[in-house]
């Protein structure tokens, strides 16, 4: 999978890469909108990350050149700019996702990853971990191909977790995976704890394993 | 009190004082003037009389003219007599008493002695005296009154310009990109007054609009330098190899990291919202907006076993931007979430137009007068970063809704409604 990554703060754009490379992408970067629109119309991507706010342009001109040539690609808005305008007609130009800076790596690639199910397999991809499979077109879970019952917030943490596989999921990305901008609210880490800790229970009972490793002081990792 | 009234009263005691002075005086004078007449008129007639007798001894012991201001009676030695004195005698054509100035004194006619009673009216002076003074305190009476308009009409003349320039501060808003202007006067005090004026409001304004750029610029700079340290704390956090310290040292830094960008980020948007730039509006349904993010948090109530009664029977619309209906909702709703208490309570009512979320918690009252303060947090809950309700008031205030909170029997009762005055021009719509 081919991801190019448009963001003009190369400090910011290294550790983009530098993570989605360690989840087996191959990425290549963009500083400017001159250099972006170069890539997009020689090469061809499966995803394109790209920050509204460059140097020398809008983001937006790009998400329209790519629409144009490689209009299977998928885009996912990187913007400081948290204003509605922004958001809508970027949407409106055909980009998938958008996501405020500042965000959660495992927040992107869980968008990405999701964004390349939807693109790629339109949602039919079977996710098989260890004995857990999952269908996230139904946002079903099958267990030795019998179905476990699961809430609507566990099965997106399910999700965020496969998604992010071996990565330490901080505390902070899962409350704000989970409820977004209410994640601030003083409690949301009892809840991320409890529902980590039902999740736990149910794929205990059916599996027999123990899938997450608790990190100290810090979050969870999913362990295969 | 008024300049004016303050000037007019002080003027006009003054004025009462000087005339009233002025008026006793002159009636004295006037007294001694008229007092002098009669003494010279009595002392000419004094001698005509005694040069008469001189002359002529009269052959009557006793002489009265017949107005009997003159009488002459034979005495028989000579004396001294008191020359003047006062004394009240029978007048034929008042036909009353009247004060009459008496004159006695005594003569030598030849071998004969005689002492000789002059008589002369007061009446006439003193209605003399009475007219020329009730004259006088008439035309002080018109000079005090005429002054007295004169001063009135000169002041409020004079002070128009003030007032003008007094209601041009008052339409003044700070913030309003119009600039302000006054007339010229021709007034040098009052030109000079404006001008200051003008000079002090543009640098208000200008220094007003550096401050909200300055915190609107800084907040969205320091946004991707923490989004910087952000990731790069999350990919370190990544490394397996470190030790337990190593790990709660970082993830400090991590939380600090966090907190400060969610301040920036609230920061951001106050700002935005002062400088007004959600100009997109359209009517919002409240209630509904109410509902589903309820069903967004219901989780979140649940796990702090809150319980949640909501009677939204009526449909409340609101004019506004979209997004700040939004963060207004989900504020108030976070705010009831955050300082409740373990199985609290969360009632949301809606009743003429205005809504009421109540929540329980600390079983004292909110500081009404910081609530709605930026930073002024009034609990402990760490994590608040006491911005939330400062916002949602700003963007109360930004569509004429009002804010208002209070405490009824241990719930914390936060309620939006529209000003009243400003209520027509906003559509508004409820009873289905």
């Amino acid at each position: 999978m081919k991801i190019l990554v448009i963001e003009d703060e190369a400090a910011l754009c290294e550790t983009i890469v530098a993570y989605l490379e360690e989840e087996g992408y191959r990425c290549e970067q963009a500083g400017t909108v001159e250099l972006g629109s170069e890539k997009v119309n020689l090469y061809e991507y499966d995803c394109m990350l790209v920050d509204i706010g460059l140097p020398d342009g809008s983001g937006l001109s790009l998400i329209k050149e790519l629409k144009k040539c490689h209009p299977e690609t998928g885009i996912i808005i990187i913007s400081a700019k948290n204003s509605l305008e922004d958001k809508t007609s970027g949407l409106d130009l055909g980009a998938d996702d958008y996501l405020t800076k500042p965000f959660h790596l495992p927040e992107l690639n869980s968008r990405i990853k999701s964004l390349l199910r939807r693109r790629k397999f339109e949602g039919k991809q079977e996710l098989v971990i260890d004995k857990i499979t999952i269908l996230p077109e139904n946002r079903q879970v099958l267990i030795n191909a019998e179905l476990l019952q699961l809430t609507r917030k566990e099965f997106d943490l399910l999700m965020f977790f496969v998604s992010n596989r071996g990565r330490v999921l901080t505390k902070e990305s899962i409350a704000e995976h989970l409820w977004g901008d209410f994640a601030d609210s003083a409690d949301s880490f009892d809840f991320v704890y409890s529902h980590i800790k039902n999740l736990r229970r149910k794929l205990v009972e059916k599996t027999g394993i123990d899938y997450f490793q608790n990190v100290y002081g810090t979050g969870y990792t999913f362990i295969e | 009190m008024k300049l004016q009234t303050k000037i007019n009263i002080r003027f006009l005691v003054v004025t009462f004082l000087v005339f009233s002075i002025a008026g006793v005086l002159f009636y004295f004078a006037l007294g001694q003037v008229v007092d002098q007449n009669i003494r010279e008129m009595l002392k000419s007639r004094k001698a005509y009389i005694e040069l008469n007798l001189q002359q002529n001894t009269p052959s009557a012991d006793s002489i009265e003219s017949p107005d009997h201001t003159i009488l002459i009676q034979r005495i028989y030695s000579i004396k001294n007599y008191n020359l003047f004195s006062d004394t009240l005698a029978y007048d034929q054509e008042e036909k009353e008493l009247v004060p009459f100035r008496k004159m006695t004194f005594s003569v030598k006619s030849g071998e004969r002695f005689y002492k000789v009673i002059l008589l002369q009216s007061l009446l006439e002076s003193e209605d003399l005296q009475l007219i020329i003074f009730s004259f006088m305190a008439a035309l002080f009476g018109i000079v005090l009154l005429a002054l007295f308009f004169l001063n009135h009409w000169l002041s409020n003349k004079a002070w128009n310009p003030f007032f003008k320039s007094l209601s041009v501060l008052n339409n003044w808003k700070i913030g309003e990109t119009q600039s302000v202007s006054f007339d010229r006067t021709g007034i040098s005090e009052f030109d000079q007054l404006n001008s200051t004026l003008e000079k002090m409001m543009q640098k208000i304004q200008a220094d007003f609009v550096n401050l909200k750029e300055f915190t609107e610029n800084a907040s969205h700079e320091i946004q991707t330098p923490l989004a910087i340290i952000k990731s790069k704390l999350e990919m370190v956090l990544q490394d397996k190899t470190l030790h337990d310290q190593h790990y709660q040292r970082i993830r400090a830094a991590f939380e600090s990291a966090i907190r400060l960008s969610k301040l920036n980020e609230a920061l951001l948007l106050l700002s935005k919202i002062e400088n007004r730039q959600f100009v997109d509006m359209s009517e919002i349904d409240i209630c509904q907006l109410i509902q589903s993010r309820l069903e967004y948090l219901e989780e979140l109530f649940a796990l702090k076993q809150i319980e949640v009664t909501v009677s939204l029977e009526k449909q409340v619309t609101y004019m506004m931007n979209p997004l700040l209906a939004d963060i207004l909702v989900s504020n108030l709703l976070s705010n009831a979430l955050k300082h409740n208490i373990e199985k609290g309570q969360l009632i949301i009512s809606s009743e003429n137009q205005a809504i009421t979320i109540s929540n329980s918690g600390e079983v004292v009252p909110m500081d009404v007068s910081r609530l709605f303060r930026r930073f002024s947090k009034q609990s402990n809950a760490s994590e608040s970063n006491g911005l939330g309700l400062a916002i949602a008031h700003e963007i109360c205030n930004n569509y004429n809704l009002q804010l208002n909170y209070h405490y009824l029997n241990g719930m914390h009762c936060l309620s939006i409604k529209q000003k009243s005055q400003i209520s027509t021009n906003l559509h508004v719509n409820f009873d289905r």
